[in-house]
């Protein structure tokens, strides 16, 4: 075995490098290469200096900052600082040109200073960095009185007394690193020294403890239990791997380099002994390290800062306690668990700390934060399965903040333990220059922007009804990374498996499956396909299905693009998205009522139900398929259609035929007659008059003029279907139809009190109308949005039929408080509505109508 | 020597780069465009809200080629990046000056 290299085997600092290389092959690395650094350099130094003033009285020299801390890394500044007695000052240049010059020709940067004792202190003054550069004085040669003297008088000016200006000093400059290198770590390309979880966090820690509670180091703070044992365990080994990073980076850069640039991740994943595997990169191994243990460093600075604040709060801000559930409190605007012993018994505590912190908008306290970390072993399986768990899970994931809350319960390690599938996306990174986060913060980030959507597309998020879904969906659609290709569809079937844990519904299930699963599915057609090509927007709106569909997933969308970095969103790609948003929500809105959209493949379909229908019917029946558009045949199954077609024999004796049902969900009507202006309003009239509230209508037209109108209900005022007059409701149609029921005073009568309900603390919707003539070949397309109300429809077809218009088609949608109706129309003269006063005049008698109240 | 600049539609690119590689072109710059030329900029209404797209999103490519090859990559490029519809795109020719390495210094032809 070789014998150890010490200092004095090199002659003079300019060996320094030789000296470096010779550690370095001997094995040393970690902290003990940086001790040997700075003995070395302490020893040439000390020689030097000693050579020139043999008695050292006088004069010190003391190494101040990271070289003071013995922490010598191979391109680390040299801080220096020669101190000397105003009655020696003769003798000072000799000694600078022994002590100093030596050290310019290493090549490194020396930071150095020749000071009284006074004259440092004037400096202290001032300068908070040479006051906190002063905490690692360190005496490499000379006067041991000199020394000391300036540490008694630096100690008794500013330390004793002045704990708090300098934990604000601290806070300040914590703040001001965070703003300029990113509040996380997880950054693409960290900064090993000043980034969030870096060397600057620890030394401020340190710091700090040191003038807080005079502790001198991480061992001191774990005896004053300051850090748990398994807290100090953890930041060491974090702490250890950061020296070897940043001894490593600095020689493989040749330079005084802190940050982990992306050219030398590679470099540095093999140098620590990272390789290849089927699944993972080496360096993705590498940088997942390394973001873990910057993790580390940011959770416990974290903890530490808020903990030292509170031990030197001010007491102003002591206030009374508020209990919001047993063992959970408000106290100084921060949620306290009572009592750290209750989490044991009571598991279903971990979550409803974060509920509470979800629901008030205040943070965990520190104290609380440690207890649920230390405790998470009690997070099992019944807790997983709890349905009230997860019921106040998906709470808090609609609540206002949920990116705030989710963070918490990430860096708790709660988040990972109440879902292990999410362990194994916790910092985990992905080598390219797109992904700016790891995938884990990828992921709350999402959150963050699907947060942020809500008001921003606020049109598109109204479509949304169960935001609860579209917010796992966000915080679950790279749960199948880590794995190699094809994550979509393996994080779909993860999320499917985390759902039925936490008793989602099967259309729940259903909708999150799809959303991850086609997370990159818009995208990717966007960029790739012809938006032009109407056979790929069919395609996709049957991939998609649904309107709410199709607005979860553009949302999550851009959400997941505008979370992974800065180069993936802009608004090229965002103009192509929405191009391709609007072409699929266009076909999916209009599905059963446009025609020539569905070209090739409706065309077949109809075909197919025209056979269909002539089997059915009995032989004998001559039938004319004229008279059916393509659209109509293929709203209804073939057996219904038989049904219209026999129906309609009875319209030569009667004025209208009524049928009605009980559905799943509403009540079916079918409505038949000889079409004749205003058909449709008085049908609407009467409905109203029943109470009976139009959810949605199919209304068809034969080419002979028989009125094939189907209409879902539901009764504003009973549940029960047998309740209804039905009698009563066939009776009045018959009178309204013949022309014999004065359906406007009746209404006005009967809605008088209705209209005068009091609106709600919702917000009204403006009222809105547009007539479309590009929309249809045939038809001018009317689309009116309002608020809905009783009546509201007969008020529209009225008013439609008072100018005249024929409605050919009409799809009526009701949605929470707000009617989409759409109709299909001509003028009485069978022509589009082109001519511009007259748009203009319907429009307008349109808006009155449905704002008449 | 000359530059050709062509503006095509996006998912037109894979089928137009591919098509360059196959005559030979190694080296191309692309960038994300917006523009509008005769296929107008639209507005679109969707439950009441309009959406305006005014500029049409294309891809442009810039392609440095020596002058006797320019007929065969603005014909390879035509091919590829033709669906016969509106806003297929357009294509430039321009001279060029001079073509330099910067690694190496090289000029003219052999820094293509």
């Amino acid at each position: 075995m070789q014998t150890a290299i010490e200092p004095q085997d090199f002659t003079g600092l300019q060996a320094r490098r030789q000296a470096l290389d010779a550690y370095w092959q001997q094995g040393i690395s970690g902290y003990t290469l940086l001790r040997k650094h700075s003995d070395f350099v302490d020893h040439h130094l000390a020689s030097n200096f000693e050579k020139s003033v043999p008695a050292g009285e006088g004069f010190a020299l003391v190494a101040l900052g990271g070289f003071g801390r013995k922490e010598l890394y191979p391109f680390s500044d040299i801080d220096l600082m020669l101190l000397y007695d105003p009655a020696q000052k003769e003798k000072l240049p000799g000694l600078v040109e022994a002590t100093l010059y030596p050290l310019w020709d290493t090549g490194l940067e020396v930071g150095h200073a020749v000071r009284t004792v006074d004259e440092c202190m004037a400096a202290a003054a001032e300068d908070f960095f040479f006051r906190v550069a002063m905490l690692d004085a360190r005496l490499i040669a000379g006067s041991v009185s000199l020394y000391t003297q300036l540490t008694e008088i630096y100690k008794t000016e500013y330390i004793e007394g002045r704990r708090r200006e300098f934990l604000d000093g601290m806070l300040e400059q914590r703040i001001k690193r965070e703003n300029q290198y990113g509040r996380h770590t997880y950054l693409l390309e960290p900064h090993i020294k000043e980034s969030c979880g870096g060397f600057r966090d620890i030394q401020s820690m340190v710091w700090t403890a040191q003038v807080v509670f005079g502790l001198k180091d991480l061992t001191a703070m774990r005896q004053a239990g300051l850090l748990s044992l398994e807290e100090f365990k953890k930041f060491e080994k974090a702490q250890d791997y950061l020296i070897r990073i940043r001894n490593r980076l600095h020689y493989l850069s040749d330079r005084k380099n802190d940050q982990l640039f992306f050219e030398h991740q590679e470099e540095m994943a093999q140098a620590f002994g990272f390789t290849n595997e089927k699944d993972m990169l080496a360096v993705e191994h590498f940088m997942r390290e390394v973001y873990g243990h910057m993790q580390t460093i940011s959770v416990t600075t974290d903890l530490f800062f808020e903990h030292v604040e509170e031990v030197l709060g001010r007491e102003d801000e002591q206030k009374m306690a508020k209990i919001l559930e047993p063992g959970i409190e408000v106290r100084n605007n921060k949620i306290h668990l009572v009592n750290t012993e209750l989490i044991q018994s009571k598991p279903q505590l971990f979550m409803r700390l974060f509920y509470q912190s979800a629901r008030t908008g205040k943070p965990l306290h520190f104290r609380t934060r440690k207890t649920i970390t230390a405790n998470l072993y009690r997070v099992d399986a019944n807790l997983r399965h709890s349905r009230r768990n997860a019921k106040l899970f998906l709470a808090l994931l609609v609540a206002p903040e949920p990116f705030r809350v989710l963070e918490e319960m990430l860096d708790t390690g709660f988040l990972t333990a109440y879902i292990p599938e999410l362990a194994k996306v916790e910092s985990l990174a992905q080598h390219d220059v797109y992904h700016v986060f790891t995938v884990d913060r990828h992921l709350l980030q999402t959150i963050n922007e699907l947060q942020q959507l809500i008001e921003e597309d606020a049109n598109t998020y109204a479509e949304v009804n169960s935001p609860h879904i579209l917010f796992l969906a966000g915080l679950l659609h790279d749960v199948g990374k880590g794995f190699g290709q094809g994550h979509a569809d393996r994080g779909a079937d993860l999320a499917r498996k985390i759902g039925e844990r936490i008793g989602l519904k099967t259309e729940e299930l259903d909708t999150l499956d799809f959303l991850v699963r086609n997370h990159l599915f818009l995208s990717h057609t966007a960029q790739r396909r012809d938006l032009e090509d109407e056979e790929l927007i069919m395609r996709c709106a049957r991939r998609v299905n649904t309107e709410e569909k199709l607005a979860m997933l553009y949302l999550l969308t851009i959400a997941d693009a505008r979370a992974t970095g800065p180069t993936v969103w802009n608004d090229w790609k965002a103009a192509l998205l929405l191009e391709l948003y609007l072409k699929i929500a266009l076909v999916l809105g209009r599905r059963d009522i446009s025609g020539h959209e569905q070209a090739r493949s409706a065309k077949l379909g109809a075909q197919w139900i025209r056979d269909k229908v002539s089997e059915l019917l009995p032989a004998g029946d001559k039938i004319n398929f004229t008279l059916f558009s393509d659209d109509y045949l293929l709203s209804f199954p073939p057996e219904v259609i038989v049904e219209h077609i026999t129906n309609a024999k009875k319209l030569d004796t009667q004025d209208v035929l009524i049928f009605h049902e009980q559905s799943t969900e509403s009540w079916s009507l079918l409505v038949m007659a000889k079409d004749r202006p205003g058909l449709l309003a008085r049908i609407f009239g009467v409905l109203a008059l029943h109470n009976l509230n139009v959810l949605a209508a199919k209304i068809f037209t034969w080419a002979d003029g028989t009125a094939v109108d189907t209409i879902e209900v539901s009764s504003a005022i009973s549940e029960v279907y047998e309740w209804q007059d039905w009698a009563a409701m066939e009776n009045e149609l018959h009178l309204a139809i013949k022309q014999r029921l004065g359906l406007e005073h009746r209404l006005n009568q009967k809605l008088a009190p209705l209209r005068s309900k009091p609106l709600g603390t919702q917000k009204r919707l403006a009222a809105k109308v547009t007539i479309d003539n590009q929309a249809s070949e045939l038809y001018s397309v009317i689309e009116v949005f309002s608020e809905d109300r009783i009546g509201i429809l007969y008020d529209i077809t009225k008013t439609l039929s008072d100018f005249g218009i024929s409605i050919y088609r009409a799809r009526i949608g009701t949605k929470a408080d707000q009617i989409v109706d759409v109709f299909y129309v001509l003028d009485n003269d069978g022509k589009k509505i082109e001519d511009p006063a007259f748009k203009d005049e319907l429009q307008q008698g349109l808006l009155y109508a449905v704002k008449n109240e | 020597m000359k530059k050709i600049e062509a503006i095509i539609k996006p998912f037109k690119l894979d089928d137009v780069k591919e098509a360059l590689n196959g005559i030979g072109i190694k080296g191309m710059t692309i960038s994300e465009v917006k523009g509008y030329g005769r296929q107008k900029g639209h507005k679109e209404i969707y439950r009441g809200a309009e959406y305006i797209v005014d500029f049409i999103p294309k891809v442009k490519l810039e392609i440095i080629v020596d002058t006797p090859q320019v007929d065969e990559v603005i014909e390879t490029i035509c091919q590829a990046a033709k669906t016969g519809k509106i806003g297929d795109g357009k294509i430039f020719v321009l001279p060029v000056d001079e073509v330099i390495r910067v690694r190496t210094g090289e000029k003219g032809k052999e820094a293509i």
